[in-house]
């Protein structure tokens, strides 16, 4: 039987059907911007990268084409072309296997949100990508759920997981939850990488029941939750969890069991805290940015973290403005300057509100113009939201105030 | 039930869909009313501001029903 190695909507992708779209394809383009994000085409569109060693940017297909400008981007850009120069014709999975090893130039950027309110440009090699990607014949048989958004880091530290072992993907990122215990069930997934969020979604549809043949569940993305961890024992009484600290700068870079995250010895040199207790990252560890702010060669990432040995971490809290919502950061002056836009609003104040789904949820403070209806003005606000922001940056609720707090310098105050 | 519904239909509105006419017990909050996380989380915070319970502390709503017999603390 062939191999498969893309189970999406139904429709099982061989690798045989990869290895030919890889060889039939005859353009290459500088982005990679996929309507819906069909993760087949976002893969096929990577794989073909990375053989022909051209650079890629991967743009989340959820982002609006206001939004693609104000990365710089010209839209008309993204259907550029050109014809191939050299065409390979790879007649085996090993070939193409072969062949990524030897990568040298390869670079493949994305977009993470910036501390500025405009999203930075994060460019990475093959080797920052993969550097926690493991290859091994014990991993031959491996099923992935692929849980994640294909054009955001984690996502693609999964895929590279997966594909680099030649195992199957079963993306089930928006399937309807219901259909997930279905899923594993039916191709007896081993593995699932996932945020806290798509967790707590997805519990109550395996509640009740065990998955025997799960072997590992990981976190990424978000807030250890230790009563989340329980349940989903329960429920996977043979998975190993392990959570994983990755962020767009540095890829994949800890990984912990329970909330306690391990430094391995080769990054121990390249991480540091500081008297304040922020954990900070050599630049050596981190893929290449024109618009990353480094402090003598390190990155301060804002996460607070406490030192319990020499080795070993827990992470406190965040010190810097951005919202974590189901595990996609948010930078509130983002939101608040696409909204300012909208006529009608004085000002605006985005901020967060905990809850037990996503973590945390933005909501918003306006205050508006006078003379406009409250009802249809919520209305308006949150339709420009949608049509301007990705999904996780519209703020859910919007109260109308008289005022906003501020500080002395007269700087927001988002508590 | 009536203040839940409003509750939802004021989310449904302000999201630019349609207003639902009545709640059923059985209804399950993501198949039936199509409800993703982002409006899970929402909901989820709308209810704590009107009734200071939290229907997702335990992590296992899935219906309605479940949601009522959270806020009437049965």
């Amino acid at each position: 039987m062939e191999k498969v190695f893309l189970v999406h909507n139904k429709i099982a992708y061989t690798y045989e059907k990869l290895l030919l779209d890889l060889n039939n394809k005859e353009n290459e383009s500088p982005y990679l911007y996929v309507k819906d994000n069909h993760p087949y085409d976002i893969f096929l569109g990577i794989v073909h990268s990375l053989l022909f060693d051209y650079p890629i940017e991967v743009l989340d297909g959820d982002f609006s084409e206001n939004e693609i400008s104000e990365l710089g981007i010209n839209v008309n850009s993204l259907t550029l072309k050109t014809k191939m120069k050299e065409r390979l014709n790879f007649q085996k999975l090993d070939e193409i296997m072969q062949r990524v090893k030897d990568i040298e130039n390869w670079q493949l950027t994305l977009y993470t949100s910036g501390t500025t309110g405009r999203p930075k440009k994060m460019s990475h090699t093959f080797h920052t990508l993969t550097r926690n990607v493991k290859i091994h014949k014990k991993f031959d048989n491996d099923i992935w759920a692929f849980a994640y958004n294909p054009t955001h880091m984690a996502g693609l530290q999964v895929f590279f997981q997966a594909f680099l072992n030649q195992n199957t993907l079963i993306y089930i990122f928006d399937e309807s939850m219901k259909k997930v215990p279905a899923l594993i069930e039916e191709f007896q997934i081993t593995h699932i990488s996932s945020t806290a969020t798509f967790y707590r979604n997805v519990l109550p549809y395996l509640h009740g029941n065990t998955y025997a043949m799960v072997k590992r569940v990981t976190f990424g993305g978000e807030k250890f939750d230790l009563l989340l961890e329980d349940k989903l024992k329960a429920v996977f009484p043979n998975a190993k969890m392990i959570n994983i600290y990755a962020s767009t700068e540095a890829g994949s870079l800890f990984t912990a069991q329970h909330d306690t995250f391990e430094i391995s010895p080769e990054h121990q040199q390249w991480v540091k805290i500081t008297a304040q207790q922020e954990l900070c990252i050599h630049h050596s560890l981190l893929g290449h940015s024109e618009s990353l702010s480094l402090v003598n060669d390190w990155f301060h990432t804002g996460d607070l973290i406490e030192m319990v040995d020499d080795t070993h971490f827990k992470f406190q809290s965040r010190q810097s403005d951005m919202i974590n919502v189901g595990g996609y950061k948010v930078n509130p002056l983002e939101v608040e300057n696409i909204l300012m836009q909208v006529p009608g609003v004085i000002d605006i104040l985005v901020k967060s509100k905990k809850n037990s789904v996503t973590g945390e949820l933005l909501v918003a403070d306006v205050i508006k113009n006078q003379e406009i209806d409250e009802r249809e003005f919520k209305k308006e606000l949150k339709q420009y939201a949608s049509i301007h922001l990705q999904e996780w940056k519209v703020p859910r609720i919007i109260k109308f105030v008289d005022e906003l707090p501020s500080t002395r310098t007269g700087k927001k105050v988002r508590k | 039930m009536n203040k839940l519904l409003l509750i939802i239909n004021e989310m449904r509105e302000e999201a630019g869909h349609e207003s639902i006419e009545s709640l059923e017990a059985s209804m399950d909050l993501r198949e039936d009313l199509t409800l993703d996380s982002f409006m899970l989380a929402e909901l989820t915070v709308r209810i704590e501001d009107e009734f200071d319970v939290d229907i997702f502390e335990d992590g296992i709503v899935q219906t309605i029903g479940e949601i009522i017999a959270k806020i009437e603390g049965v």
